[in-house]
């Protein structure tokens, strides 16, 4: 086997350029349903004109189990369970932020007596905090979020957290990503509306290699999408038997269905948002290739390399990256309905301070270019970003200049859609307990607010039980 | 579940799949000789994994004062840094192909996901091989001078701020983390022994000069604290020494070592008592994973289909199959780190302290793609001449004796036999069955 007979199968690095390629069909990346199209699958084999010739090559048993496969119950065989088609209404965007990011330096109460001798030299210096209103501001690396800020697209939710948290990194981001408090279950919050309205894997995606439990649902799991180019290895012959592989056959152990329903999914994939994701793999939707490099990392000493909790560990945006994969599909008209990315590196006990200055400047850099990116486009001015995080930190700052796990925190909804200003009730200085700020605002009323303005769906079969909505948006 | 079955999943499980041969000898053996000899390799030479050449690391202090002072050198610096990581994930990756003794480079590997640590904070290759030789050399001994040595390496020292424990607000990272995804499991201390913990770590750092631990007297606290009920704890060492030798730790411990080996489980199953008893004699890992593997619920059907291969576990098992050694991959394809990459599987660099989920998380769409990517790559740089040569109609058989799958889905069997013409392309589909993706 010759070097560059290899060449193009062996290909996993996240910057390809190459052009869509004949086997990877035209489709325009717009499908109803997730039921396998034989038109489109055709293409995406290529090289064959006819059915027939396709059937001949491989058999007719095989032909007839691809596509003549008879549907059987959900749970066994959650990929071709029958979908409804996508109606589009306002897309989603979830930016998970990991290690918990610190919401007091985020938006600081930076009149506040309390807040300045307990953050001590942590505390942000008032002369630099972008001022809001309400005696709040922004992180000074955070002008962009300024610029939604004036412009009424930044909603801040303040206080929002649940009772009885425990500080843990993986209990507190399981109960925001499941949606459930105090007795834990494995499916996560928009995962349970993917089983309820019966949704396609692609209604709800994720950028990046695995899948955040948040998109993860007894029947359905929502689909990720690998960074760059998005072409199937092999001929059509591979490319079909790939395909038949992904058959279930009945009484499969649960794991091995699933691995057939990640396979038959990524087939899915492929097929509706093959060709959009591989033409547009080096495209920049966001505008930031032009800028100076440094803006892309706020902090261009970022080479500093501390990741506190690891990730976030990048010479180059990487949230921003995931972002210009969502504006491409968004543009292209693609269906889902729900987008999941993420930032980590938030965990920072130890020298806070740059480390959350380059996150907070990423952070910042991304979302607004997005949003900008957007705002003016038919498909994209409806689309909503909410921003969270596991939970806030300790008011107080520790002996190393860093902050430990704490409490409540604040939640940034933003879009052209959304009306902007300050929501729920922000946290009481005066009044913490055990040194943490106490939340005034379950995060279920964000996810309800999410669910009934957003998803177009009554919140409280996903959630277990009623929460106030804000009309945010 | 028949002889070979059952020595194919221990092969699986306790190494990364076995080899025609390798299944022979073992049915020769016996599944309880089989386990004695796996077990046994926990303390012997490996003559494939300790071939692999040792890479030359920078060692502390690293660089002198003032000599990164320009763009240019700091730049040339972190290429160094860049290209040792690169090197020690490819050792590793060599050790666990080449290994004669599967179950050390497993533990190692499974110890890795236990005590997560990742390069993207420690920064210092050299480190990270450190902690790596640590788990080899006290992987299979007892889990409390295993904590002991792993938590006062740099790797660890570094990843969670043990080593900038001040007084006197002593910042909590370490001795959470120590209790809740090392050693006793959340629920089972509390906030106070947290804080109490902390401050027993006081002074714990790592001397920059010469990358070794250090007690900084001055930085110490002594005041008696006391944690989980025990009065008058001042050090580091007496937190450690009873958080591993708890009630709650046995039971954690062999929860974790049964969720990798054979299947998840909860800390409160009656079989993880059951087996914690006899863990909590000695702590001693070796004992335990000779249990585990003994237990007849390892080789239960639920078992057998309990776990999805990592993708660590994945590429090393299918270079293995199909006799693929990394040093002879050609320098002008990706590493195979970038495969783990698409994979979301890099080795040293665990996304968080609290290590890479199992199974369902590995089954993405994502991940899909980039195994079968790795599998169609594969299928045409590894041997496949025992498919290749044999006929036609005995293909499938072939490469089921090759991947060591003792029986097949009838969608699984059938596409398989619709592949037979082109045993490329055979291959590679029963490199991405739901069957070989499963361990």
């Amino acid at each position: 086997m010759s070097d560059s007979e290899n060449d193009d199968i062996w290909r996993m690095d996240e910057t390809q350029d190459l052009p869509p390629t004949a086997s990877e069909g035209t489709s325009t990346g717009v499908s109803g349903g997730s039921g396998l199209d034989r038109r489109k699958f055709l293409e995406l084999a290529g090289g064959f004109g006819a059915a027939g010739v396709l059937a001949g090559a491989l058999g007719p048993k095989l032909w007839e189990s691809f596509f003549h496969s008879p549907v059987k119950s959900a749970s066994q065989l959650k990929s071709t369970s029958p979908s409804k088609p996508v109606v589009r209404k306002r897309p989603l965007v979830l930016v998970t932020l990991y290690g918990g990011n610190d919401g007091l330096n985020t938006v600081i109460p930076y009149q506040s007596s309390i807040y300045a001798s307990a953050r001590g030299s942590l505390a942000i210096d008032s002369a630099k905090v972008i001022p809001l209103n309400n005696g709040y501001g922004l992180h000074p690396s955070m002008t962009g979020f300024k610029k939604l800020w004036d412009s009424k697209q930044l909603a801040i939710v303040q206080g929002v957290g649940f009772a009885n948290p425990n500080y843990s990194h993986f209990e507190s981001m399981d109960i925001w990503q499941s949606g459930v408090v105090g007795n834990p279950v494995s499916t996560g919050w928009l995962g349970r509306w993917l089983d309820a309205t019966n949704s396609s894997p692609l209604s709800a995606v994720s950028i990046g290699p695995t899948m955040p439990t948040l998109l993860t649902g007894e029947k359905v799991q929502g689909a990720a999408i690998p960074p760059g180019t998005l072409v199937l290895p092999g001929d059509s012959t591979e490319q079909l038997l790939y395909s038949a592989l992904a058959q279930l056959s009945s009484g499969q152990p649960h794991l091995l269905a699933e691995a057939a329903a990640a396979s038959h999914n990524l087939i899915q994939l492929s097929i509706q948002m093959g060709s959009t994701l591989s033409s547009t793999a080096s495209s920049d939707p966001l505008h930031l290739k032009d800028a100076n490099p440094s803006s892309l990392t706020a902090n261009g000493g970022a080479a500093l390399a501390i990741a506190n909790g690891g990730g976030g560990q990048s010479a180059s945006n990487v949230l921003a990256t995931q972002l210009s994969i969502v504006a491409n599909l968004i543009l292209a008209g693609a269906t889902p309905q729900v987008y999941s990315v993420e930032l980590g590196g938030f965990d920072t006990h130890v020298g806070q301070m740059p480390t959350q200055e380059k996150l907070l400047g990423e952070l910042d850099v991304a979302v607004t270019a997005f949003v900008d990116a957007m705002a003016n486009t038919p498909d994209g001015n409806g689309i909503v970003v909410m921003i969270y995080t596991e939970f806030g930190r300790r008011v107080s700052v520790n002996s190393s200049q860093g902050t430990d796990h704490g409490w409540a925190n604040d939640v940034f909804i933003v879009g052209p859609a959304v009306t902007g200003g300050f929501y729920g009730e922000p946290c009481d200085l005066g009044r913490l307990q055990l040194g943490n700020l106490v939340f005034t605002t379950d995060f279920r009323t964000v996810y309800a607010t999410m669910f009934d303005k957003i998803l177009g769906v009554d919140p409280k079969p996903f959630l277990m039980g009623s929460f106030d909505t804000f009309k945010m948006v | 579940m028949d002889m070979l079955s059952a020595l194919a999943l221990l092969y699986r499980r306790a190494g990364f799949g076995a080899t025609p041969t390798e299944l022979a000898q073992a049915a020769a053996l016996g599944y309880n000789g089989m386990v004695n000899k796996l077990v046994s390799g926990l303390q012997q030479p490996d003559s494939g994994a300790d071939a692999i050449p040792t890479p030359t690391l920078l060692q502390p202090p690293f660089y002198k004062p003032g000599a990164l002072n320009t763009p240019e050198a700091r730049q040339a610096f972190y290429k160094t840094l860049s290209d040792e990581r690169t090197a020690i994930t490819n050792w590793w990756i060599m050790r666990m192909v080449a290994t004669n003794n599967p179950l050390r480079e497993k533990l190692t590997f499974f110890l890795h996901c236990h005590f997560p640590t990742a390069i993207s904070k420690v920064i210092y290759p050299v480190y990270m091989y450190r902690q790596n030789q640590i788990f080899r050399s006290f992987g299979s001994g007892d889990f409390t001078q295993l904590t002991t040595a792993v938590s006062t390496d740099p790797a660890m020292l570094i990843w969670l701020d043990a080593g900038t424990d001040r007084l006197p607000d002593p910042n909590e990272n370490f001795a959470r983390e120590l209790m809740e995804r090392f050693t006793m499991g959340i629920g089972s201390y509390s906030e106070y022994d947290v804080r109490a913990a902390a401050f027993a770590f006081t002074g714990w750092h790592l001397n920059n000069q010469t990358g070794e631990f250090a007690i900084a007297p001055r930085l110490h606290s002594n005041l008696p604290q006391t944690f989980l009920g025990h009065q008058g704890v001042t050090t580091g060492q007496e937190v450690i020494n009873i958080v591993t030798n708890s009630e709650p730790s046995a039971k954690f411990v062999v929860a974790s070592v049964w969720s990798r080996f054979a299947y998840p489980i909860k800390p409160t199953d009656p079989l993880v008592a059951e087996l914690a008893s006899a863990y909590a004699k000695d702590r001693n890992m070796a004992n335990l994973l000779r249990a585990v593997f003994r237990h007849p619920n390892f080789l239960s059907a639920g078992s057998a289909s309990g776990l999805i291969k990592q993708p660590v576990e994945y590429v090393i098992g299918a270079l293995r199959a199909l006799r693929v050694s990394p040093a002879r991959i050609p320098p002008s394809k990706p590493p195979l780190s970038s495969v783990l990459n698409s994979l979301g599987q890099v080795l040293f660099d665990p996304p968080s302290v609290g290590g890479w989920p199992q199974n369902e998380y590995w089954l993405s769409t994502s991940s899909a793609l980039a195994r079968w990517r790795f599998a169609h790559w594969l299928s045409l740089a590894g041997d496949i001449s025992p498919v290749a040569d044999s006929p036609v109609a005995s293909r499938v058989d072939a490469v089921s004796e090759m991947l060591s799958i003792q029986s097949w889905s009838s969608s699984s069997g059938s596409t398989l036999k619709d592949a037979v013409a082109n045993p490329h392309t055979l291959v590679s589909m029963a490199l991405v069955s739901p069957e070989y993706v499963a361990n």
